[in-house]
């Protein structure tokens, strides 16, 4: 991206405010090997339902009404392969055909876009579908140019865990394990389905606060019910705990491994010495400890 | 005043996000995240001023904020993501692992007493 897009779409997503690096060191201010001339050699795009400050970056702007990204991106599908779309219906989505037009033939003209898309679109009405939806499209460019799509992730590291839990289980997220191979169902073995269900008696939480960012019904379970927390801080998750490990703070007093969006694993040094335990450590050593029980219980 | 129809949108901020590593117990956070975002003629509709209070009810629940003025369409609220959008946030995932998180049909009345 950084060296070859001279198209960059945002969608659904606030770079400026939730990913302040972004701009700068991966995509529109960068001098790449293909886009000598930085800034002037690249055109960005953002489409959100607000004019979020990302809206102060962007060559053209659009707005769209919410609930509509969904119909935006399918009449853009069509509008790409250049059949016949309503005006009427696009009016609907709070923008013209024209401004589809004119984004479809920047799309397709373009040497190199990327269709970035952000939590305004997978986790609004249609989710699913809507991410279905613009990876169909930034697929369908191929016939074109190139054309790649990536999501803007929400938290620091969640690549990592999807990362991790793909070369381990073959899947993402949503994994079960109690039958000794992964089987994985979104919906039903997730994180907010399992706690709101109260389908499981126990959780150990690594790495997060899910007490301060959960629906209310998975946080009264995680209190009801034994809960253990490896974090460096008190967290509204580890007041509502039963067990709360101090541990060391990754790249900071602990090494580790930080994967950026996209994929690329960044080992971390860390500058200071402190008196905490990784989160490695612990998790090996309840690990050896329950083996031992299950050894003698044998 | 009767309550009104709103679109909540939950975000995030460059603020909030320094503020989550600063300490999520500071006062500074405690106000973002209870500061609801509205179009200036919304606030001037409802008959809100900068800074009154407001209670938020979802189709999950309820909580409390304080109002002010900002860049928004009309008809629509921002607020920065935190343990009172935890009370109003939907739990039903659509077989796909995350509730709605965005886009959340609530009702705003403004608290008098």
């Amino acid at each position: 991206m950084k060296n070859r897009a001279d198209l960059i779409i945002y969608w659904g997503g606030n770079p400026a405010e939730c990913h302040p690096r972004h701009f700068t060191k991966y995509t529109i201010m960068q001098k790449g090997r293909f886009i000598p001339n930085g800034r002037k050699g690249r055109t960005m795009v953002l489409v959100d339902i607000r004019e979020t400050p990302s809206a102060k970056a962007a060559d053209v702007f659009l707005q769209v009404r919410p609930g509509k990204d969904f119909e935006v991106l399918t009449a853009l599908r069509a509008v790409v392969k250049g059949q016949r779309v309503d005006a009427a219906a696009v009016a609907d989505t709070g923008l013209s055909l024209d401004q589809l037009t004119d984004l479809a033939n920047r799309m397709k003209a373009c040497r190199f876009g990327v269709l970035f898309f952000g939590m305004g679109l997978s986790m609004t009405r249609g989710k699913h579908m809507n991410s279905a939806a613009a990876l169909t499209l930034a697929a369908e460019l191929n016939a074109f140019t190139k054309f790649v799509a990536m999501p803007m992730r929400g938290h620091g590291n969640v690549t990592g865990a999807d990362v991790i839990m793909r070369y381990t289980t073959a899947f993402p997220f949503g994994v079960n394990l109690s039958r000794g191979y992964p089987r994985f169902n979104p919906g039903e073995f997730s994180t907010i389905d399992l706690l709101v269900r109260g389908d499981n008696d126990a959780t150990l939480v690594l790495g997060a606060d899910p007490g301060a960012t959960m629906p209310q019904p998975a946080i009264r379970h995680l209190s009801q019910t034994p809960t253990i927390v490896l974090d460096p801080k008190v967290t509204h998750t580890s007041r509502l705990a039963k067990v709360h490990i101090t541990t060391a703070a990754t790249g900071i007093t602990a090494p580790g491994t930080v994967y950026r969006m996209d994929e690329i694993p960044l080992p971390l040094k860390p500058p200071l010495v402190g008196p905490y335990p990784t989160d490695e450590d612990v998790m090996r050593r309840i690990r050896e400890a329950a083996e031992r029980k299950a050894h003698i219980a044998a | 005043m009767a309550a009104r129809h709103f679109l909540l949108i939950p975000g995030r901020t460059s603020k909030q996000g320094q503020q989550i590593n600063i300490g999520k117990d500071e006062d500074a956070y405690l106000k973002m995240t209870t500061t609801l975002t509205m179009h200036v003629d919304d606030l001037k509709e409802m008959g809100l001023a900068a800074g009154q209070s407001v209670r938020v009810r979802s189709e999950s629940g309820e909580a409390v904020f304080a109002v002010q003025a900002g860049n928004i369409p009309r008809d629509m609220l921002f607020v920065p993501y935190g343990p009172p959008t935890c009370l109003l946030m939907p739990t039903e995932t659509d077989g796909t692992g995350m509730p709605t998180s965005k886009g959340w049909d609530v009702e705003v009345e403004a608290i008098t007493s």
